[in-house]
């Protein structure tokens, strides 16, 4: 009796509640699924977005992020939720590229617009699981390429440097150091060494000191991102090392005055804040009839050095 | 009757075997002195650079917060607790200083000042909340500090919108990597603290009743101590040791991020246990502590030279950590100690 009632409640509930999801959709809804916003990058995009979704005006925007960048469970809860609330389109920087391809597989049957973005799904994951699915993003292995040709310009041929790479395992981590060794080779300079610092300034700042203890001769540093670019600048700092060019990867606002005074030679922006409101660009697009999304949309990058800081 | 357990009670505690005091004592941190040594000599001969006055001055600053956070935690284990929040901690002292550190036109020496005042403040806050949840309502500290862990980080990302906070005045930065003698300032800093921690705990009252909460909690008790201040006491100073870190920690790297410091308490464990210190409490110094950060930094250094690769690397890290515990546990049968 009492459990008969109880789901006569449920039911009315979910009844009523219905309804109100379908009216409300007249604007679009976007699910925009991003990774840890406990990181400047992320969290510019995430305001990047919200100031696009006020802008445009024609669409809603719901937005989740996570806890840490590896906390890929909440990703596949809220990609669960957002199937549940039949929202329009999923707008994904997926924080493993073989763990999420099952979850958006199961959105887009549903019928919703998928676009993945910032990292791209595993292209055998995607293959296996019989999806098709476009990626918007920035190569991280030609920008890696741009600051790295850029640090071989000034050492020229011969120069000897080192590799801070990011996350072992991390896709972004991998191509970044992929495009490093592109620059390394095309610019004829000499790898001393290449270990990772985990994207972590105290890390990198420890490491790099013993590595230029190793090797006393380096003459470039190639950073996988710029907290780790930070802790390789204040290491030169305390060992009273000038000479030494230093690059680094995602032009955060702590480098600005670093680049300005000539510790940093160069770093590369690839306009994450812009990064989620062109993917919901495209996504929208898509839902509002116009031609399925193909293959890699590629996204600006820019090299920025001492003249693009005012 | 309560007389005679009192006379029990005093007994128990009387820890002087424990603090410092005997050769026994002397012989076991002897022992890990022993371990660091053999390693310095291993990798002098393996490698190049390694006994080299700048790489020396190298491992010092690398070992520096690690050591700092260490010396809060031997206080915390030697009670028989655990501090998982430090890394945490560690940030969010990181970022209150660091705000303060940034408010404009504020005179350097000032700015600083106040500054540590702050990291300071928000450590001994976070550490005497750990300490009195804990004892007043007789948790485990391993759960009330996983609980901190995320409170602390929580509160560092809620206060600078997860943003990095940099820019600190040109003196303070530079601070960060003077040199007195070739040795790190910052490093001599930590060396105080250990000092003071070595007198704390091995000459005075308040130390070895901390060893006697770790060997028996009743008998302290029952010997009319408030366990509930040594307790709080224990962690408030492992959370102003974190403040220090903190500072340290801006000084040498010039920012403050509310995410830094992610696994710096297994770290300063790790440290903690290498130089001997009992996980059950009661057993442990604080210069086998100062040794046990010296012996995982010249590892971290030593295998980098070494050219290991990043995975051989933390391999061998872990190993060491067991190897620790395993000769520490023949130790106590050999010596009693």
């Amino acid at each position: 009796m009492k459990l008969s009632r109880f789901a006569s409640i449920v039911a009315l509930t979910v009844a009523t509640a219905l309804p109100t999801i379908a009216v409300a959709a007249d604007k679009p809804v976007v699910g925009l699924v991003m990774k840890s916003l406990a990181n400047d990058f992320f969290k510019n995009m995430l305001e990047g977005a919200e100031a696009h979704a006020k802008k445009r005006g024609d669409y809603e925007l719901k937005a989740i992020g996570m806890q840490n960048e590896t906390d890929f469970e909440s990703q596949l809860n809220g990609v669960e939720n957002f199937i549940t609330q039949g929202v329009d389109a999923i707008v994904i920087a997926p924080a493993d590229s073989r763990a999420m391809v099952a979850p958006l597989k199961k959105a887009m049957d549903a019928g919703i617009v998928v676009v993945n973005f910032d990292v791209s799904l595993d292209e055998q994951a995607k293959k296996d699981a019989g999806v098709d699915l476009a990626f918007v993003g920035p190569d991280n292995r030609g920008g890696a390429k741009l600051v790295g040709d850029a640090l071989a310009k000034d050492l020229g041929n011969g120069g000897k440097v080192v590799i801070l790479e990011g996350n072992p395992g991390a896709d972004n981590a991998a191509q970044r150091k992929l495009g490093f060794e592109d620059a390394i080779a095309a610019g004829k300079l000499d790898l001393l060494d290449s270990r990772t610092a985990h994207w972590e300034t105290e890390e990198a700042n420890a490491v790099f000191s013993t590595m230029l203890t190793a090797h006393p001769d380096i003459q470039g540093v190639l950073a996988a991102n710029d907290s780790m670019a930070i802790g390789v600048v204040k290491a030169l700092d305390a060992a009273g090392r000038s000479d030494i060019k230093v690059v680094g990867f995602d032009n955060v606002p702590a480098v600005a005055p670093m680049l300005k005074d000539g510790k940093l030679l160069a770093t590369v922006d690839q306009f994450g804040s812009e990064m989620a409101a062109n993917a919901i660009d495209k996504a929208l697009a898509v839902v509002a009839g116009g031609p399925k999304l193909e293959g890699w949309v590629k996204t600006d990058i820019k090299l920025v050095t001492k003249d693009d800081v005012k | 009757m309560q007389a005679l357990e009192k006379t029990q009670a005093s007994e128990t505690i009387d820890t002087r075997r424990l603090t410092g005091w005997s050769p026994k004592v002397l012989l076991r941190d002897a022992g890990i002195g022993l371990a660091l040594l053999l390693l310095i000599v291993f990798f002098s001969l393996g490698t190049e650079h390694f006994l080299t006055p700048n790489n020396i001055s190298n491992i010092l600053t690398q070992i520096t917060i690690n050591l700092i956070l260490a010396v809060g935690m031997t206080f915390v284990i030697l009670i028989g607790g655990i501090d998982l929040s430090v890394g945490s901690m560690l940030a969010f002292c990181a970022v209150v200083g660091g705000t303060v550190l940034t408010i404009p036109d504020l005179p350097v020496f000032q700015a600083v000042a106040l500054a540590t005042l702050a990291a300071v403040g928000t450590g001994v806050v976070c550490g005497f909340l750990n300490g009195w949840i804990s004892a007043f309502w007789g948790l485990p500290s391993f759960i009330v500090t996983l609980g901190m862990l995320n409170i602390a980080r929580g509160a560092a990302l809620q206060v600078t919108d997860a943003r990095t906070i940099y820019s600190f005045p040109p003196s303070f930065n530079a601070f960060g990597s003077q040199m007195i003698f070739g040795i790190p300032v910052v490093f001599l800093i930590a060396l105080v603290l250990v000092a003071i921690a070595w007198f704390v705990l091995s000459k005075t009252v308040f130390g070895r009743l901390l060893y006697g909460i770790g060997n028996n909690e009743e008998a302290v008790r029952l010997a009319g101590h408030s366990l509930m201040f040594y307790k709080v006491a224990a962690f408030t100073i492992a959370g102003a040791l974190v403040g220090i870190a903190a500072m340290v920690y801006m000084a040498r790297l010039n920012i403050a991020s509310p995410i830094i410091g992610i696994g710096f308490e297994l770290n300063a464990i790790a440290a903690v246990i290498i130089g001997g210190t009992s996980l059950n409490g009661g057993r442990g110094t604080v210069i086998g502590t100062l040794l046990g950060a010296c012996i995982t930094g010249v590892l971290a250094n030593g295998l980098i030279l070494f050219g290991l690769s990043d995975f051989m690397r933390q391999m061998i890290t872990g190993v060491v950590i067991i190897l620790a515990v395993i000769i520490d546990k023949y130790r106590e049968r050999l010596t009693g100690v």
